[in-house]
């Protein structure tokens, strides 16, 4: 942009001249500065200074005799701007044209001067009378002489008021007015006398070229004149039509030496191109508008855009838009440019082209001349210039172009077309442009930055599959590595190169030709070829067929081995895959399975391996395949740690031909065995290292997909090919010891469950056995429950692991100096003794359920087979069992007051709604507890003891407790199901709310647990609440009845207040009796007294039948005294009974039975 | 004149590419072929911008470049049809006649059994096909 000269950046802004009244200038010079459109101005002080408006010499557009020399020159545009104004003001004081006639006659003169200079370029002419006031007038007359001597219109004749303000700024707008009407006037006439003479022109003119120079330089000129009228429709209209006419001109004109015309042409065009884009610009156009932004940050080159974006009539396509574009075909057309010079240099043969007349002065002369776009040269003497041949321009044009840096000018270019491209994310256009500017500095020789930038772009390339494109990328970069010496890098970018799947051959006429391919050639198969070859030999170490070519100083020293890594995402898989299956997915250890191993190359020779390692994770299976026939290399890998060496009859991989090998392995250790890498040594001193792929998940080679070509599975069994893995999984050992846990069976909630387990060993000895034992809780839930409060149990463990017995039952193994190492609550450690082959061990783990839970317990026992083998392999046995823990006993109780003896306790009556929950008693009386245990399990259960432990602090003194005839003292046997009920007698002897009665402990043990402790499963009885109670009703009958026998019943009334109280009682009639006594009446007992009630009653029915009853109601307390069905039963016997002899001492030792049965113990 | 024609896939991997001219800008072609992929990407990613509607897929005048334009096509897998020109004026309709004939000769050329889709083309018949399309473009041959 800076290149261009302002008249050509800018538009035009009008020139006038001010001659005369020199004060006044400043003001307005200001004043018409700041119009819209502004002013320049030339200030003359006075008349004398007017022959700098004076022509000079013949100007350019009026020369239409002769050929005219140039089309346009340097200057002509300037000049309009700085030089020639459009129209002089003449200022005149209007004393001096009032004043004397000297002073008259020398405004006269001085007009008459003006006027000649003023007519020879039509310039136009205002005269201006400057007064000092309003007042200060000039006469009429003379007026009109000066108008006349003038020679304007009278409005250009104008009156300037310069000392007051309001009338100075009238003055200056109306100057200012006058003087843009005429500009604008001067244009207009000026573009209408050219345009005129275009048309009427050329019919009798000696050369056609005179005819376009005219019409080239009179299109500019009317335009430039539209410019400065500001009519830039028009001004476009004749800049293209000029720009059209240099087209045509080329063709015709033969003014100038060949070349020079052209340039000179070219110059002009690029000239008025850019007077185009910058008046586009101005029109508003958004394309235009990204286009001129771009040629505001361009250089000079940005105009050879020229022919595509202005020939084209059609829209723009929105990539047109883009800066980046236009960066991108800057470089472009430089790099043509350059292209063309370096042509031309090469076709002129040396540098330096000898002027053919011999002049010493060279280029250095020559200068550019008057005219845009044409040279010549200075000659020594004076500025005087001689037009120059088209050899010694040629020379000249070299000599410049030669100095030009071309390649940092298209770097920088590329660059802001990348990181425009990436603002677009045009991805591709950037990494093409990259390329561009990659190969400009290999160009130029700077191979870091080349290689670092083909480094990015051929990502690009690799991931799309363009082969072409990235096989010149490769050979590019092939060559900064050699160039830069980068061993490594060569041997990757050549094997990558090698191995890209190009196929077509390249016709091969057009590789001669071919200057845009890169240095590696074009892509063949035949240069595939070559490549491999040139590698293999470097890799090889073997001499170099085109020495000269790799006298670089590409070698690999033995001493520097070179290794290459090949990973699944490197691009170097076409080179060397290894794809490794595993036959089986599992394996015992020691057994041999087979894998199978196959190696690909894209490589288009076959290539010979000296030797393959595989590895693997466990490294003891790392093995070494050699060739058959060859023994040395076993001695070469003696460093190779005695790794075994499997021999195969060849290894040469062929294109694209699957290397299958199979080998057994044996793998020793149990768990994940996995080929990691595959290496291969081809020569002295080079390796692959390659990644081995499972061939289940190995994905295709990325740029060998889209070929056309057959594809082969990489094992020969296509399931392998499809599932096959490189991990097996090596199983563990088969264990030869067995480990039993004892009888199942639940445990019972309370007793020490014994488990045995038992070691047998099956044929390993059993060195460093560890015993683990855990009880996991099978639901899920822990074994803990910190915060359930056991009555009985404190333990937080609802099941306990609480030591292990030995082998004989009695010693425990819990002793510090036991083989114990470790118990918790639920986990154990216990070390196992050695065992030879054949022996067996066995102990007892002992566990306690506190409450009823079924547990998992897993019992695994680790041990080795070998004693004193730290590297030995551990065996582990695992064993579980679910034990379910259940309740033994269930123990219950109930409280029972005396047979037909009701006492009336108060608290029962008051809170009959209720339940209550603790018991009442009666004070002093016996009451009866029945306390029963019944037998929850499947087994039988020995019961040894039931007793009821009192606390004697609190309950010995207030109540009694004794059981009611003795503990059976054989062995109480209860069979499942069964229940067992002991009786004890209360009688509490102090009134108490809560009176503790203890708890009830029942000693058992399993019926054929041989030696297992008794267990005592605990019940605590409830409270029990004692009151007085004030009424009791006894009911006393005999203990059965004869049929026709009348017998007394009586029903006695203990009032045990202190009180009075009214009993109400009635008696319902039964059916089997006959009874006598009164049947309703209310009664009084005293206080602490009793009355008796008596019914003579006769049976009429045998069998057991109801009493009459009778209801007792105390009318205080409104509570009825109901003896319960029961106890009013009697059984009627039909007859006397009769007893024989011999069971007379049978009725002597059981007297009980005429008795009252008070005193026996109830049946359930 | 047809320079060059180029049938790239869904992942933008070139399928066919053959150029026609005598010149040896085969890799620039190459170039230009791929750069283009660049355009249909931005419209297809944007198609608001270019008004194309959602059915077309002649997608015009890519963008020219140095001495050729670049026309594309879209058929509905997401199979790109480059062609690169010369010519500066191309009728519309010429370039849609052509691109329906070579659509049709790669319909014909895929649907053969031993063609693996997703692969190169090197059917011979298809190429020779394609010379024959490319030769008769412009002189309103018969479709």
């Amino acid at each position: 942009m800076e290149d261009y000269a302002d008249e050509l950046r800018t538009p035009p802004v009008s020139l006038i001249s001010l001659v005369g009244c020199p004060d006044l200038h400043q003001s307005i010079l200001t004043y018409l500065h700041k119009q819209q459109p502004p002013i320049n101005t030339i200030a003359l002080p006075d008349f004398s200074a007017i022959s700098l408006l004076q022509k000079t010499n013949k100007e350019t557009l009026d020369s239409s005799v002769a050929v005219p020399p140039g089309i346009l020159k340097r200057d002509w545009l300037s000049k309009h701007r700085t030089r020639v104004p459009v129209v002089v003001a003449a200022l005149f004081a209007s004393a001096a044209l009032s004043g004397d006639p000297a002073q008259w006659l020398q405004v006269c003169t001085d007009l008459e001067n003006l006027k000649l200079i003023v007519r020879g370029r039509n310039t136009k002419l205002v005269v201006v009378i400057v007064q000092s006031t309003v007042g200060d007038e000039v006469s009429e007359d003379r007026m009109i002489a000066l108008r006349k001597r003038a020679e304007v219109d009278s409005k250009y004749l104008l009156k300037f008021v310069q000392d007051e303000t309001s009338e100075l700024n009238a003055s200056l707008s109306r100057l200012g007015s006058t003087l843009a009407e005429l500009a604008n006037t001067y244009y207009k006439e000026e573009g209408r006398r050219i345009k005129v003479r275009i048309e009427k022109k050329n019919v009798n003119s000696i050369e056609l070229i005179i005819r376009y120079c005219f019409k080239a330089s009179i299109y500019l000129a009317v335009a430039v004149y539209a410019e400065f009228r500001r009519d830039w429709a028009e001004a476009l209209r004749f800049y293209e039509e000029a720009y059209h006419t240099l087209r045509e001109m080329i063709g015709v004109s033969t003014r100038l030496p060949p070349i020079q015309r052209l340039l000179e042409i070219k110059t002009i065009a690029e000239q008025f191109h850019f007077k185009v884009s910058t008046l586009l610009l101005h029109g508003g156009s958004r394309q235009f508008l990204v286009f001129a932004e771009l040629l505001e940050t361009s250089s000079a080159t940005i105009s050879n855009t020229t022919s595509p974006s202005v020939v084209s009539e059609k829209s723009l396509t929105e990539w047109e838009s883009h800066p980046a574009y236009y960066y991108h075909f800057a470089a472009h057309y430089l790099k043509e440019k350059r292209r063309c010079l370096e042509f031309a240099l090469s076709a002129s043969g040396t540098s330096g082209v000898p002027l053919p007349n011999g002049t010493e002065s060279g280029p250095d002369s020559v200068v550019p001349s008057v005219y845009v776009g044409q040279f010549s040269r200075l000659l020594e003497k004076g500025d005087s210039m001689q037009p120059i041949t088209d050899a010694e321009f040629t020379s000249y044009a070299f000599e410049e172009g030669k100095r030009f840096q071309d390649s940092f000018e298209i770097i920088a270019l590329l660059k802001k077309s990348i990181e425009s491209y990436n603002v677009l994310k045009a991805s591709r256009m950037a990494s093409y442009c990259r390329n561009l500017m990659a190969r400009e500095y290999f160009t130029i020789g700077d191979f870091t930055n080349a290689k670092q930038i083909f480094e990015d772009v051929v990502h690009q390339y690799r991931q799309e599959g363009w082969v072409t494109l990235l096989w010149e990328v490769l050979g590019y970069l092939r060559e900064c590595a050699r160039k830069l010496k980068l061993v490594i890098d060569f041997i990757e970018y050549s094997l990558e190169m090698a191995a890209l799947p190009i196929s077509s051959d390249t016709p091969s006429e057009m590789l001669d030709r071919n200057m845009e391919y890169c240095p590696a050639g074009p892509a063949s198969p035949s240069q595939r070829q070559l490549i491999h070859k040139e590698v293999f030999q470097l890799v090889k170490g073997q001499v170099m067929v085109s020495s000269e070519e790799w006298s670089c100083g590409l070698q690999i020293n033995a001493d520097e081995p070179v290794h290459l890594e090949i990973d699944p995402i490197s691009p170097l898989r076409g080179v060397f895959l290894a794809s490794v299956a595993f036959h089986e997915q599992v394996v015992k250890p020691g057994v041999p399975t087979l894998l199978a191993l196959s190696i690909l190359s894209k490589l288009p020779i076959p290539i010979e391996i000296d030797h393959l390692e595989i590895q693997f994770n466990q490294s003891d299976c790392n093995f070494i395949v050699t060739k058959a026939h060859r023994e040395q290399v076993d001695s070469d890998s003696d460093s190779q740690q005695d790794l075994r060496v499997e021999t195969a009859s060849f290894l040469s991989i062929g294109t694209s031909k699957w290397l299958r090998l199979t080998y057994s392995i044996r793998p020793e250790n149990c768990g994940k065995l996995e080929c990691i890498a595959v290496i291969a040594k081809i020569g002295p001193s080079f390796t692959i290292r390659c990644r081995a792929e499972s061939p289940a998940s190995m994905d295709d080679l990325p740029l060998w997909k889209y070929e056309d070509c057959l594809e082969t599975l990489p094992t020969k069994d296509p399931a392998l090919a499809l599932s096959g893995q490189k991990v097996i999984q090596v199983e563990e050992l088969q264990s030869r010891v067995d480990l039993t846990i004892g009888p199942s069976g639940p445990a019972l909630v309370g007793e020490s469950f014994l488990v045995p387990v038992t070691v047998t060993s099956k044929g390993h000895p059993v060195c460093s056995g560890e015993l683990k034992i855990n009880l996991v809780d099978p639901r899920g839930g822990g074994l803990v429950s910190p915060r359930e409060l056991e009555p009985f149990s404190t333990e937080s463990h609802h099941v306990q692991l609480l030591s292990i017995l030995g082998p004989d039952d009695k010693e425990s193994l819990t002793g510090p100096d036991n083989n114990i190492i470790n118990i918790q609550q639920s986990f154990g450690l216990l070390s196992v003794p050695h065992l030879s082959i054949g022996q067996s061990w066995s102990c007892k783990l002992e566990i306690k359920w506190h409450r009823p839970k079924p547990v998992m317990l897993y019992v695994s026992l680790g041990y080795l087979p070998k004693a004193n083998e730290a590297s030995a392999q551990k065996f582990n046995v695992h064993r579980s069992l679910q034990i379910d823990g259940v309740t033994a006993v269930a123990i219950s109780h109930h409280f029972m007051l005396p047979f037909r003896r009701d006492p009336l306790l108060l608290s029962k009556i008051r809170s009959s709604s209720p339940p209550e929950q603790s018991t009442s008693l009666p004070l002093n009386e016996k009451s009866i507890l029945v306390v029963s245990a019944k037998n929850c399990t499947e087994v039988p259960l020995q019961l040894i003891s039931m007793s009821l432990d009192v606390d004697a602090d609190e309950v010995g003194q207030s109540c009694t407790v004794r059981p009611e005839g003795d503990f059976p003292s054989d062995p109480c046997v209860m069979v499942p199901g069964e229940e067992f009920k002991q009786v004890f007698s209360v009688i509490p002897e102090m009134i108490s709310p809560t009176l503790g009665l203890g708890t009830v402990s029942l000693k058992w043990r399993r019926e054929r647990g041989s030696s297992s402790d008794a267990v005592i499963t605990r019940h605590t009885l409830p409270d029990i609440k004692v009151e007085t109670p004030p009424i009791i009703v006894t009911l006393e009958c005999p203990p059965h009845a004869i049929l026709g026998d009348p017998f007394t019943y009586h029903i006695r009334i203990q009032n045990q207040t202190q009180v009075l109280q009214e009993i109400k009682y009635s008696l319902s009639d039964s059916q089997s009796f006959v009874c006598s006594g009164s049947h309703s009446d209310t009664i009084f007992v005293l206080p602490k007294s009793e009355r008796i009630l008596s019914y003579k009653v006769v049976p009429l029915v045998s069998g057991l039948q109801q009493l009459p009853r009778v209801a007792v109601t105390s009318i205080r307390y409104s509570a009825g005294l109901d003896s319960s069905p029961t106890a009013t039963a009697i059984f009627v016997l039909p007859f006397h009974p009769h007893f024989r002899i011999k069971d007379e001492v049978a009725r002597e030792s059981a007297p009980a039975a005429t008795e009252p049965p008070l005193s026996s113990p109830i049946q359930a | 004149m047809i320079v060059c024609v180029s049938v790239v896939g869904h992942q933008n991997n070139p399928l066919y590419l053959q150029s026609f001219t005598e010149e040896d800008d085969a890799l620039k072609l190459h170039h230009v072929v791929h750069c283009s992929l660049d355009v249909i990407d931005e419209r297809v990613n944007n198609p608001k911008k270019t008004g194309s509607t959602l059915n077309e897929t002649f997608l015009g005048l890519l963008y020219p470049t140095e001495n050729y334009k670049v026309y594309g096509y879209l058929t509905n897998t997401k199979v790109k049809f480059i062609l690169v020109t010369t010519d500066v004026d191309v009728r519309d309709a010429d370039m849609r006649n052509f691109f329906r004939r070579f659509h049709s000769a790669y319909v014909d050329a895929v649907s053969n059994p031993f063609h693996v889709p997703g692969k190169k083309i090197t059917s011979r018949s298809f190429a020779e096909r394609v010379s024959t399309i490319v030769k008769s473009f412009g002189l309103g041959g018969a479709v």
